[in-house]
Parts: C-alpha cells; structure tokens; sequence
C-alpha cells in the first residue's frame, strides 16, 4: 500500500518511457555536447600555451598583454563572454554570420578557458627541478632536446590530474551553449520538457548524463595518477 | 559616435546599475547561505566519522558533477513538480538556493581540508587537557584552521559572483538580465551594452582577485618564515 504509493509517486516525478521515447535527442546532444568539450579542450590548450609562454617571455610587450587578458577573463561571467563571443563575433568578422551556433561557442569556452589552462601549463614547466634542465645540458642535450627529453614529459605528468580537472570543469561550462540555441545535452532535456511538460524527466536525465561524464573523468584521473605517469610522477611538484 | 553612445550609455546606465545592486545582493546572499552551510558540512566532514563523510563525499561528487545552470533547472522546474508543499517555491527562492548549494560544495572542501591540516597531536592534547570535542574544535583547531580557510573563501566568492549571471535566465532581473532588456532597447548596440556590463562585473570581481592573491601570499610568506598558526607535523 505504502510502497504502491511511493512507487506511484516516484514515477510521477521520473517516467523512463518518456525518457526512451527521446534516446536520440539526447545522443545528438551528447554528441554535441562532447564535440564542443572536445574542440575547446585542444584549442585551450593551445592558445594556453602561448599564453603561458607569454607570460613567462619576461618582454613587458608580452607579458603585459597576456597578463590583461587573464586578468580580463578572471573577472567577468562566463555567460557574458559566451554572448559577447556570440552577438560580437559576426560583426568583427562577418564570415562568422554563416557559421553554426556550435564554432561560436567553441571559440567563447577557448578563449575562457585558455588562461585556466595557460595557469597549469606554467605551474606544470616550473614544477620541473632547475637541476634537470642543468644536468641535461651537461649531458650536452641542445633546447629541443631538453624541451622533448626533460621538462615536457615530466610537466606534462604533474600537470595531468590538473588537466583532467579543468577538462571537468570545461565540460559543465559548455551546458551554458544552451542559450545560444546550440543542440547540447541541457537543449534535449528541455527539449523533453516543452513538448511534455516532464521538467524530473527532462533535467535528472541530463544532471545523470554530466554525472556519468563526470565520474569517468575522475575514474581516469585516479588512473592516470597512480598508472600513466610512472616514475615520473613527482608526488610534490614545487 | 561619441554623442550617441553617451546617450546610450545615460539612458541604459540606471537599469543597469539596478541590476548590480541585485546582483550585489543576491552574492552576498549565496555567500551567506553557501557559507554557513558549507561550513557545517566541512566541519562534520573534517573528522572522518563513518557514515557522515561518506554521504557528504556523495553530496559533494553530486554537486561538483553537474553544471550549475542544471542544478538551478532541478531546483526551479523539478523540485516544485514533486506535489510537496514546502518545494514550491518561486525563482528567487530557487535561485537563491541553488546558489548556495553550489557554493557549499567548494566551501565544504576547503573547511574540510583546512580541519584535516591541523596536526592530529592537537586534537591529542586538548582531549588530553581534558577538553570535550565541541571545546576543542572551537578553541584549539578551528583558529588554527581559519587562516587556512580565509584566502581560499575569496576565490569562491569570485566564482559566486560569476554564477550569478546564470539566474538571469529563470527571470531574476540582476546585472545580465537588465544588460539583456537594455539591448532590446537599442539592438544596434549590443557590444557596446554588453561591454559596459562586463566592466561592470570586472569593478566588482577584480579588486576581490587581488584582494585574495595578497592574502595567499601573505599566508604563504607566513608559512616560509615559519610563523603558521599551524605547526607542521612531526
């Protein structure tokens, strides 16, 4: 009795049937979802590179710049440079005016992830010991050599779980692409939600989806911590 | 060019100084409400009791998991449709909740951590003064732990008032919302409005950015000189 009514009661709120009848609505949004994740993931790091050399330059027509940039982008809500990038863009480049919703977005979650990843990208190459770089070059390895040989894999292991992180966060940034009318995982669930008025069907899907994504990433961080990054794994970066 | 976009800016400026102050608001709000309950949690969970710290672990991967704008959708659209009186609440209520739920996510870790970096010989030696639990957390390692807490509070609070601009879109008429209603008054200046809305948010966000690196790196130089509060331990 009690149990026919909680179960009524929970069905009301969550009806898997409905859920089935948008399987490929949501696909298409996962697909969209991951694609802008993806995209803005290689792009950040990217941009954040340079930003990172920018800023390590020591030339004031570098540093000062970046440091505009970060400071820019630190301060401001990520939604405003989302519409900003979105209204703003076609009118600077009026090539933009043809292009999907979804580069747009791509370009707003580069540039406002860019200095997040420029961040763990200099505190990853600082976390090399000076006495690597010096004892490379006794060994007479030349810029680039040390740069592949040395530093780089050894930054790249402390900087991976950080990386890992910020690509969570990435991933929850692009829900925001949305309220540009970009087909993403929160667009099908309110998708579900106007057609059939189920708000618990349409938005504790999607809440479910970003979890799983979620739950993979830290899964893979806690792997990449203890397998991937071997012996080089430093467990107290500088 | 100049005359026209100073009599935008005249005509637009006090709507959109409406929308700072609610969004002034609003922030301290969330930062009251995500603080205190932050707070609690971290507290319970910076003792390692058995059931608790599991579940609060559970709330925080829930919370750290999910987009704010979906846990402002679950609280504004989903919640309410449960048919339990006490939940249907309006969009400010439900705006203002979601932000402090997802303020106390990061607020718990940090007061969690700042607890666990306490040494355990602390703990020790109050209860071996003869202190009770509540005694010792309020006079032997809570101060410890406060200036481990206190710079971090600001990066959060930043992060809060970022936030905010989301729950312009459930119809709260803050900073972002009242740049929106500008726009529709004067489209052709869009960049422009959103522009002056960005600075705005820059006023208020930056000084706290800087406010909280001096801070980290007081309590840093602090910590290199070897004048921490908290000791390291043996």
């Amino acid at each position: 009795m009690l149990l026919d009514f909680l179960a009524d009661w929970l069905v009301g709120i969550y009806n898997f049937r409905i859920v089935a009848h948008y399987l490929d609505e949501f696909a298409r949004g996962l697909a969209n979802t991951l694609a802008a994740a993806g995209a803005s993931l290689i792009l950040s790091v990217a941009l954040g590179t340079l930003v990172a050399g920018a800023r390590l330059s020591g030339t004031r027509f570098l540093t000062w710049p970046a440091e505009a940039y970060v400071q820019a982008i630190r301060s401001t809500p990520l939604l405003l440079q989302i519409y900003i990038v979105y209204f703003g863009l076609p009118l600077l480049f009026p090539a933009a005016l043809r292009w999907p919703e979804l580069w747009l977005g791509i370009v707003a979650l580069t540039i406002h992830t860019a200095p997040y990843m420029a961040e763990i990208i200099r505190s990853g190459i600082q976390s090399v010991e000076r006495g690597q770089i010096e004892g490379a070059m006794a060994v007479g390895m030349t810029f680039l050599q040390r740069a592949r040989h040395v530093v780089l894999p050894q930054a790249f292991a402390n900087t991976l779980p950080a990386l890992l992180g910020q690509t969570a966060i990435l991933v929850k940034d692009t829900s925001l692409l949305s309220l540009i009318t970009v087909f993403d995982v929160v667009a099908a669930g309110m998708l579900l939600n106007s057609e059939r008025i189920r708000p618990g069907e349409g938005f504790l899907t999607v809440a479910a989806i970003y979890l799983t994504i979620y739950l993979i990433l830290l899964v893979l961080s806690q792997r990449v911590q203890r397998t991937l990054a071997g012996k080089a794994w430093n467990r107290n970066p500088a | 060019m100049i005359e026209h976009y100073s009599e935008v800016l005249r005509s637009v400026l006090p709507f959109l100084l409406t929308g700072f102050v609610e969004t002034l608001r609003i922030s301290l709000l969330g930062v009251a409400g995500g603080s205190v309950l932050g707070f609690l949690l971290g507290v319970v969970r910076g003792q390692n009791f058995r059931y608790a710290t599991t579940l609060i672990g559970g709330y925080l991967h829930l919370l750290r998991g999910t987009p704010f704008l979906v846990q402002l959708y679950v609280i504004y659209f989903v919640l309410p449709g449960t048919g339990i009186p006490w939940l249907m609440w309006d969009s400010m209520t439900a705006s203002l909740l979601s932000l402090s739920i997802y303020t106390s996510s990061y607020v718990t870790e940090i007061v969690s951590g700042a607890i666990r970096a306490v040494p355990r010989g602390q703990w020790e030696g109050a209860f071996a003064l003869g202190m009770r639990r509540v005694q010792t957390l309020r006079h032997i390692i809570l101060p410890q732990a406060a200036a481990l807490i206190l710079p971090s509070l600001g990066g959060v609070y930043v992060n809060l008032i970022k936030a905010t601009s989301i729950v312009s879109v459930v119809g709260i008429s803050e900073l972002t919302r009242e740049g929106e209603n500008a726009i529709l008054r004067y489209p052709g200046d869009i960049l422009f409005i959103y522009g002056v809305v960005a600075l705005i948010y820059f006023c208020y966000c930056f000084p706290v950015l800087k406010f909280v690196d001096w801070l980290e790196s007081r309590s840093r130089q602090n910590v290199s000189r070897g004048r921490a509060t908290a000791e390291p331990s043996p």
